[in-house]
This record gives structure tokens, sequence and C-alpha cells, in this order.
């Protein structure tokens, strides 16, 4: 117990010198130092570097719908053709369902559902794309003039499933468009995603960015007086619906797009001849296709550019336009022309985010934190270390220098397993302070009742070490049991306080156990005491 | 030892007080579960959803001015901030849907439920921004919890306190008797009644941290206990002719010093949090502060009082070696 033969003072001395090399990032500016060395110091949380922190969700529902709806337009097709080929019907979504009612009977009064069922099967697709496994959608005739179409709950898996890594994709770009900032973004669960972005003071900003469908379509428009003025007083034209921007008056658009937001391949902000910011964006080969095509069957006529039912333009089509480049110009300031130009290139989210909780913590406040955190550690430290030296002369002082070895191990570890530190984690170090020594305590008041049963210091000492280990195992594996399960149950800044606290648990052993005890056996080896004075 | 901090040896007679401690306890656990269902939990955003938001105060933003100005009902309280300025708390819950907007109201009863959090958050803020001219950095935090988030996090923190303290009963078990098993359970169970009562009694905020800072409680306290717990068994093993009373009036006097200097250094680290380690830490470690005390005196009155009641047996030869377990480490 008390040989330390020279492999396990050199293993002793690598421990304590792997910490101070990585604990050394967090008090030294490190940019000068050689290659091998870490150079970032402990991660630090949003509540102490400040920053927004946001849990959003999609509804599974809401997926399925939208795939439903999607899917509405295809049905359309599929039963559509030539004039004998046309099957007249009437799609409907009821929630999760997408009903295709026929409308015309035959001769003898029979709805052609054999054949439309047979059509729209070809829509059908297997789950996640491999061959002979679960279908996509279920369709079945429910009535004599009813299709039913729905997505099996393995179906709805994949799809929310593949939503999500959408979502996730959509969100970064969003919100990160150039690819420099520090914002993470994670999934949590089935259909959660979770950001977090150090630095930033404002959610609203994020929110409205992540907010929007960004459903972008090019639509015709019928600007005929007459329709308008008839849609103004309630009666819609059907096939049309009555939309209105920021720079223009209502106007009647199509139903169905001509270009959508999957025919754009990329979109940025730039200047007008006036330098007003506008926002310009490229069609890829199938949409700069479709848009001549567009404009040179309707030229003369107005289309309108439709962001989640908002017209953001609708000029007049003049001549065909070939190339594909387009632009909007409008009201915009830069930020928005920016924030704009990112939805448009992202995508159309596949189901609208929920905001479920979000936090906010100011930069100013988190380093205030960081700061009263800090004096509460020194003079936690500077207490426990009067008290540890008051109580038990030289060998409290071993146990200080201990202590401050496993501080220096705690942030050892913190930066290698890349963990957080929050402020309920600084408070985790600071209780680590206090409960450190207990494994201390417990050995040296056992050497103390073996000295006063009459031993030498160098027998009670081995006796003390001998007897206390259980106790101490015991003392500490059940406060590591509450650690772990407060790191897999807790979220957030909790996490990072039984992160500390574990990382506490396992230095404070090492460090009161085993370097106190090298350091008290080498003294002992040079002074002799015969009784320590405790 | 340099200071006489306690007598060398002690023999204070712990458990013929343990009917008066068994009493004491009855009392305040009693009062606890009293307090609980009369005043309640005072329960923070994490558990009760809704927002805090907290405002740096100066000439034009004060408690007053804010309350005139909140568009809904809130509390809107004065608050000492870290560094020492003041500061204005604002919590309210959610607004009535018609004042949410058009696009709001268009929304199914479900989807409403959802947003309704986030969207009065949206409003107070704007507004607040607007009447008082606030900046970023004015904003200090906004916190902001949804139903289902919050219904969540307070189900996840009573799994994560029901899960350690079976993993305890378990460990306890394996490594000693059922009967300390027992006894470590029912001093834990009771630090963590009277703790909750301690909440209640004084409308502490109970948020996340107070489940960590309630863990940790669990945590020390079973610390205590287990030390407590092994000099039991190691005397009753040395004193084969010593009756079970003496046997844990002994364990307890000479862990006595050891309890006293571990609790004292442990309070001095969180009377530093206390003190200076802010307002958002206060909560929690007011609550250590208190479990630490509770959690000594539990070690020493119910779990060492319950393990004489219902009596212990380590003559059989099994348990013995199962004693030496840890000596080969």
């Amino acid at each position: 117990m008390l040989q330390f033969p020279p492999w396990k003072i050199g293993l002793i001395a690598i421990v304590l010198l792997w910490g101070v090399v990585m604990a050394l990032p967090n008090v030294a500016n490190m940019s000068g130092a050689p290659g091998w060395m870490p150079k970032k110091g402990v991660n630090l949380g949003l509540d102490l570097q400040g920053g927004v922190y946001l849990m959003m969700e999609i509804e599974p529902d809401e997926v399925v719908a939208n795939r439903l709806d999607v899917l509405a337009r295809d049905v359309s097709s599929a039963l559509g053709g030539s004039p004998s080929e046309r099957i007249r019907h009437l799609p409907e979504l009821k929630g999760r369902t997408l009903e295709v009612k026929l409308t015309r009977p035959d001769a003898d009064g029979n709805f052609p559902t054999q054949e439309a069922l047979k059509r729209l099967q070809k829509l059908n697709a297997p789950v996640g794309g491999a061959i002979g496994g679960a279908q996509l959608y279920d369709i079945r005739i429910t009535s004599a003039d009813t299709i039913s179409i729905t997505v099996p709950p393995t179906a709805e898996e994949s799809l929310v499933k593949d939503a999500l890594a959408k979502t996730m994709t959509i969100v970064r770009r969003r919100v990160d468009p150039d690819g420099v900032s520090e914002i993470s973004i994670t999934p949590q669960g089935d259909n959660r995603i979770i950001l977090e972005a150090p630095g930033e003071p404002d959610p609203q900003r994020l929110k409205d960015l992540l907010n929007r469908d960004g459903r972008m379509t090019f639509n015709l428009v019928d600007s005929s007086p007459a329709a308008i003025q008839a849609a103004e007083a309630g009666v819609v034209k059907t096939g049309y619906r009555l939309l209105s921007g920021p720079t223009t008056a209502p106007i009647l658009v199509n139903n169905i797009p001509e270009i959508t937001g999957s025919d754009i391949a990329n979109a940025a902000q730039s200047f007008d001849e006036q330098n007003r910011p506008q926002i310009t964006f490229r069609l890829n080969g199938n949409g700069a296709r479709k848009f001549y095509e567009t404009t040179r069957n309707n030229t003369g006529k107005r289309f309108a550019i439709v962001l989640d039912d908002v017209v953001m333009s609708a000029p007049n089509i003049n001549e065909p336009i070939a190339g594909g480049n387009v632009r909007i110009t409008g009201d915009f300031t830069q930020q928005e022309a920016i924030d704009l130009a990112a939805i448009i290139e992202a995508g159309e989210m596949p189901a609208k985010l929920q905001f479920l909780d979000q936090r906010t913590v100011s930069p100013t406040l988190g380093q205030d934190s960081i700061n009263a955190g800090y004096t509460a550690a020194l003079i936690g430290l500077l207490a426990v270390a009067v008290f540890m030296i008051l109580a038990y002369g030289m060998l409290g002082f071993f146990a200080v220098i201990s202590l401050a070895c496993n501080i220096v191990l705690i942030f050892a570890g913190l930066s290698g397993i890349g963990a957080t530190l929050t402020l309920p984690g600084i408070a985790g170090i600071i209780l680590t302070i206090g409960m450190a020594v207990d494994a201390n305590v417990l050995v040296f008041e056992r050497i103390r009742e073996e000295q006063k049963e009459g031993r030498a210091a160098w027998t009670a000492t081995q006796a003390g070490y001998e007897r206390a280990l259980s106790t101490i195992m015991d003392a500490n594996v059940t406060t590591l049991i509450a650690a772990v399960i407060l790191y897999l149950l807790g979220s957030g800044p909790v996490k990072g306080f039984a992160v500390t606290l574990a990382i506490g648990i396992v230095t404070s052993v090492f460090t009161a156990y085993v370097v106190t005890r090298m350091v008290t056996v080498g003294w002992m080896k040079v002074t002799k005491p015969k009784r320590f004075n405790i | 030892m340099l200071i006489k901090y306690w007598p060398e040896t002690t023999n204070l007679r712990f458990m013929n007080l343990r009917i008066a401690g068994a009493l004491f306890s009855m009392v305040l656990i009693a009062a606890s579960a009293f307090l609980m269902v009369t005043r309640g939990l005072n329960f923070g955003v994490d558990f009760a959803g809704g927002t805090v938001l907290e405002l740096a105060e100066s000439d034009a933003v004060n408690v007053p001015a804010v309350r005139a100005a909140m568009p809904i009902n809130a509390e809107v309280n004065s608050a000492r901030g870290t560094d020492g300025r003041e500061i204005v708390v604002v919590k309210f819950g959610e607004a009535a849907p018609d004042m949410l907007g058009e696009e709001f109201k268009n929304l199914t009863a479900e989807q409403q439920a959802e947003r309704a959090s986030g969207a009065t958050n949206e409003l107070v803020v704007r507004t607040l921004k607007e009447k008082f001219n606030l900046a970023d950095e004015d904003l200090l935090r906004n916190d902001s919890v949804g139903p289902k988030v919050s219904q969540e996090l307070f189900t996840d923190g009573i799994t994560a306190l029901v899960v350690a303290l079976a993993m305890m009963l378990v460990y306890i078990w394996f490594r000693f008797q059922w009967q300390f098993s027992i006894g470590a359970i029912a001093a834990l169970a009771h630090d963590v009644i009277i703790t909750l009562g301690m909440f209640a009694l004084l409308q502490i905020e109970f948020n996340l941290t107070s489940i960590a800072a309630l863990l940790t409680i669990i945590g020390y306290s079973m610390n205590d206990t287990v030390v407590v717990f092994d000099r039991i068994r190691e005397d009753r093993r040395k004193y084969k002719k010593m009756p079970d009373r003496e046997v844990i009036d002994l364990a307890l006097n000479t862990t006595l010093s050891r309890t006293l200097l571990t609790s004292g250094t442990t309070l001095i680290s969180l009377f530093a949090i206390y003190f200076l380690g802010g307002p958002v830490l206060q909560g929690m470690s007011f609550a250590l502060i208190f479990g630490i005390v509770i959690g000594t005196y539990s070690s020493i009155f119910i779990a060492s009082a319950l393990v004489l009641s219902l009596g212990m047996d380590f003559t059989k030869k099994e348990v013995v070696e199962e004693v030496q377990g840890f000596t080969g480490v």
C-alpha cells in the first residue's frame, strides 16, 4: 500500500502532466504553442457565453398531410390525359386520408374505379426505395365512387425520418447560408431538432427565418378587371386564389404553379441599378426550360412570384425569357433580402416547425455568471484549504495539494471528452471541491485512530489507507450512480452539472487516494516522523 | 491536530434519542406534506410552461412601468442581478387566442395549444421592445417553454429521482444487507420529502436545477450513510458480544468527526456559491445547504436507527467474505 515503485510514480506523473497540458488552454493563450498541444479550452454552455437555444418539432400528422397534398397534384395528372383517357374526379384531403371521388359514371351508371385504381397504383413506391418492401401508400376502393389513399405506419416512420433530415438541412441553410457560424443543429428523438446559436442575442430573427414554409411558386395571373372585382366581392373564380403582397394590390393567381421551389438552383442577395437590395435567382435546366415555355405561351400576360401565399412580385411578360435568371426587386432592407434569398434557396419545409422550448441568455449575463462562479470557486477553495490545514496540519496540506491536482484534472477531463461547462456545472465543481476532501478525511481519521491505539506513523498510515478504501469506494459509487442518472435523464444545463460531478468523483478518488498517499509517503521517507501531529 | 475542533473521543448515546428523532422526523414529514398540498411548489417555467423575461433596470424600465406596459396578465418583480445591478423579472403564461393575430386564430385547437406559449412570448417581447426602445442586450434572459416540453421535463425529473433511489436500494442491498437497504432508502426519502417541504414553505422556484440539487442531496446523504454503515458493519464483526445498540453508537461516535469535517468543507463551498455565485445558483445552493444538514441528521436518526430496529446479522460466513469485497482493489 505504501510502496511506490518508479513505474507507478511515473504513471501518476504522466496522468498529472496530461491533466496540466489538457487544462492549460483554459487559463493561457495557446496560439504560440507546439502543434501537439490542445488549443481549445472547455466549451462553454449557452448560459455562460450567451445565445439562443431553440427546441423545434415537426408533427408527423403534418408531414403525412403535406405529402398527400403533393400527391394530389400527381393524382390529377395520373387520371388526366387526352379526353378519351380522362377520368373526371375530385381529390379531397381529409386529415390523413386523400379521398379521390370520381365524378362521372359511365352509361350504365358505374364509376371506372378499377381503372382509376390501376393508374393510381403507379404512383405508389416502396418505402425507402427498397424493392419488395412495404409500399408508401395504401390505396384502396372505399365505396362505389371513392378511392382512399392513406400512409401506413411503417411508411410514416420513414417519411418522418426523411422529413427530419430534410428539415435539418433546410434549417442549416436558412440560419447559416454561408456555413461559417458556430450554430449547432442536432436531432433529438424521432421528430425534434435542437438549435444552439452561441452569441446570438435575439431569438426572433432565427424564429422568423424558420417559421416560414418557404413554398416558392411562379403562377399565372388573371388580371381581367371583372374577375378581380367579382373576387373582391367574394366570388373567386374556380381554380384561382386572391393574393396580395407588400408592393402588389390583390390579384387573381392560378392555383396550379408553373414553376416550383424545386426548379430553383440558387438564390442570392444583390443590388439593382439604383443600388437597392434585390434578390436574384437562377433556375435549373428543367426550370429554365419550363419558364421559357411559359413566358413564350403567355407573352403579354402577368405572372406572380409567390412565397408562402404572399405575392413578392407580379411583372408583365413582355417577351419569352430564356436562360432562367430571375430577380425580385422590392422594398427590402439588405438583411431582409439576405434572409429571403436564404429561404428561397433552402427550399420548402416538409412540415411547419413548432417551437417547443426557447431559451435566450444575453452574452453580458453569461460573462457575469462566469465571474461569479470564478469568485465562488476561489473563495470556496481557499476556505476549504485553510480548514483542512487547521484540522490536519501537514497531512491537511497534502490534501490541499491533491485538491489542486483534482481541479486541474476536472478541467482536463471536461476538455478531453469535449463536455460543455454550464453554470450548474461550475456549481458541480465547487461542490466537488468540498466533497473531494472526504476521502482524505476518512483516511486521516483512520490514521488518527490507529495512532491512538499505539501504532507508529508508518503502520498507522498503512492501516489507515487500507481500512478506508472500501468505505471510500462505497461512498463514491453511490454518488456516481446519482450523477449518471442525472446525465441520462437531465437536459441542458443539468447535464453539464452531472458531467462535472461525475468527472469530479472519479478524479477526486484518484487525487485524494493516490496522489495524497504518494506525497505523504515521500514526505515520510525524508522526515521519518514517529507520529503525525493530527 | 492543530485545532481541537472536537473532543478526541465522544461517547454520545445517539440511539437513546431515536424515538425522539423518529417523532421529530414524522412531524417534519407531515408538515412538508401539508405544505406541499396547501401552498404547493412554486414551479418555474421548466415545469409550469410559460415565459420568464429578465430586463436590465433603468430610469425608464422599472417594475411599475413594465407592469403598465404588459399587454397581458403577468407577475412583474424586481430582483438583484448577478453583478449587483437591479433587474426586472417578468413571468407570464399564455395570452388569449384573439390577441395573437389572425394567423393564430385559424389554427386547430391542438396547434394553438402548442404555439400559444411561443406566440405570447413574441407578442410581449415586441410590445416591450417598442414601448421602452430596448436593445437586444437589455433583454438579459428570455426563456419560454411550451406545455409539451414542460410536461416531459417534469416526468423526466421525477423518473430520475425514482430511478436513483431504486439504484441506491439495489447497491446497498448488494453491498450490505436488506436491513441497511431499507434504512438507507427511508433516510433518502425522508431527505427528499423534507427538502421539498422547504421548497413549498419558502416558495423557492422549483425548476430543473432543483431536481439536480435533489439528486445531489440523495448522493451526498447516501455517501454519509454508507460511511456510517461501513463502520457499523466493521464494529459489529469486531465486538461480537456487544449489543447492537452500543455497536451503532460506537460507530456513530467514531465517524462523527469525519461527518462534521466533510459536512463542514462541503457547506463552506456551498455558502461560497450561495453568497458569491449569483442569483441563478442561489436557489440550488440553498437547497443543497439545507439538504446536507438534513442528510447528515438522517444518516444517524433514520438510517442507523432503522437498522437497529430491523436487526442485523453478520455471523454468516459469506457475508464476512463480501465485506472484503473492495480490499483487493
